[in-house]
């Protein structure tokens, strides 16, 4: 495969400032995004049913721990019939449009400003500015023509690489590295500067943890995180189902008394024969 | 009484760990195979690797890691770590990732030019 020369001038002003502006553009997002966030407001019963929520998911998690006396009585909070809180609470069924909702409506808008519109412009910029050819498709197709007719016209290909992949790659990926390039022959480790663009946002996003440290705002799939941490402040959006599968799942949990015999294990082997008293007859009810 | 014998088996097996240690735990091995990968890719371009040296280098470096953090949990890893092999496993591919673009900058940095 022939080699390309490319000007080392491109390193200096195309390859580098991609990755510096890439992490910075990443830096200030996540500060923008501090700063347009706003503190939701919630209802009390929001809050309330929320942490309801984690309570009954702690104790389906960890009920082994407590003796069954304990772990019934708190069930029994939770599921009676009459009195539990699962029952008795009716909240009222909220089926309301997010769209209706205008700070659902400016979420979201921050959302996009501080996540898609960076992502697109800086995007588009980088492929504008670094590629050194107004890439729509009209301008290709011409591009295209030059190169299938006019062969021995000499085209400078430095504008449209910047980067070189260290790896052999399959045809397969020419489409992802070579973004507009359409080039049959050429071997698909070499990368335009618009597809180093979006290496970088990949690759740099474990770097932000790195700086900016865990839960950044740079990083897009902390939503997730949010979730799996039980932040109080996410209420589920419909009580009443999110109540009945609690209930469900606490109801079918089955209590195993995780700590059966560590008052043996604490006094030694020396008070092994004590162990036909049966004092935690619950471990084996179970 | 065979459910007596089923738990007490049951005890013996059951390791209680905080969630709150083990989830810093992983935070911090997290930390660590991040630079790791950072600094093993761009170690990969100034060296000049290319194809599968790259690749196994990766490898060798994540597996030295592994070898690096079991050894300073000494031989008690279980109060640690949930398990030895997610140890090795978890974060490998997001780990690649780093390591690909370290390794492709200082590649194209030193040697394409």
């Amino acid at each position: 495969m022939a080699e390309l020369l490319l000007d080392p001038n491109i390193r200096g002003w195309v390859f580098l400032p991609i990755v510096v502006i890439t992490f910075l553009v990443g830096i200030v997002r996540h500060y923008v995004s501090i700063l347009l966030s706003t503190q939701k407001k919630v209802e009390l019963t929001q809050v309330q049913d929320s942490q309801i929520m984690i309570r009954s998911r702690l104790l389906r998690e960890n009920g082994q721990y407590i003796p069954k006396s304990a772990f019934l009585a708190r069930r029994h909070f939770f599921n009676n019939e009459e009195t539990g809180y699962f029952k008795t609470q009716r909240r009222a069924p909220v089926t309301q449009n997010p769209m209706s909702d205008p700070n659902m409506i400016s979420e979201m808008l921050k959302g996009n400003l501080t996540n898609v519109i960076p992502m697109v412009l800086i995007g588009g910029w980088i492929n504008w500015m670094f590629s050194g050819f107004v890439t729509s498709n009209y301008c290709f197709s011409i591009f295209l023509l030059l190169f299938i007719f006019g062969r021995s016209i000499k085209i400078n290909y430095n504008f449209y690489f910047s980067a070189k992949v260290p790896f052999p790659l399959t045809l397969r990926f020419k489409p992802m590295l070579q973004r507009g390039i359409e080039l049959v022959t050429l071997d698909a480790a070499w990368v335009s500067s618009a597809s180093w663009y979006f290496l970088n946002v990949f690759g740099l996003r474990s770097i932000y943890t790195l700086v900016l440290g865990e839960n950044n705002a740079a990083d897009t799939s902390r939503h997730l995180q949010d979730q799996v941490s039980g932040a109080a402040m996410s209420m589920p959006p419909d009580p009443k189902a999110a109540f009945k599968s609690e209930w469900e799942a606490l109801e079918i949990c089955e209590h195993n008394w995780a700590l059966n015999g560590v008052d043996e294990d604490l006094l030694g082997s020396k008070y092994k024969n004590v162990d036909d008293i049966d004092m935690y007859s619950q471990s084996s009810s179970s | 009484m065979a459910g007596k014998i089923r738990t007490k088996q049951d005890k013996d097996d059951v390791i209680a760990y905080s969630e709150i240690a083990v989830r810093n735990n992983s935070a911090v091995v997290e930390y660590c195979r991040i630079s790791m990968a950072a600094l093993s890719g761009g170690t990969a371009g100034v060296l000049g690797l290319t194809g599968l040296y790259g690749f196994g280098f990766y490898v060798l470096a994540t597996i030295s890691l592994w070898m690096m953090i079991l050894i300073k949990a000494g031989g008690e890893w279980n109060k640690y770590f949930v398990s030895r092999r997610s140890l090795l496993t978890s974060g490998f591919f997001s780990g690649l990732f780093t390591y690909v673009l370290f390794w492709t900058f200082l590649y194209g940095m030193v040697h394409v030019y």
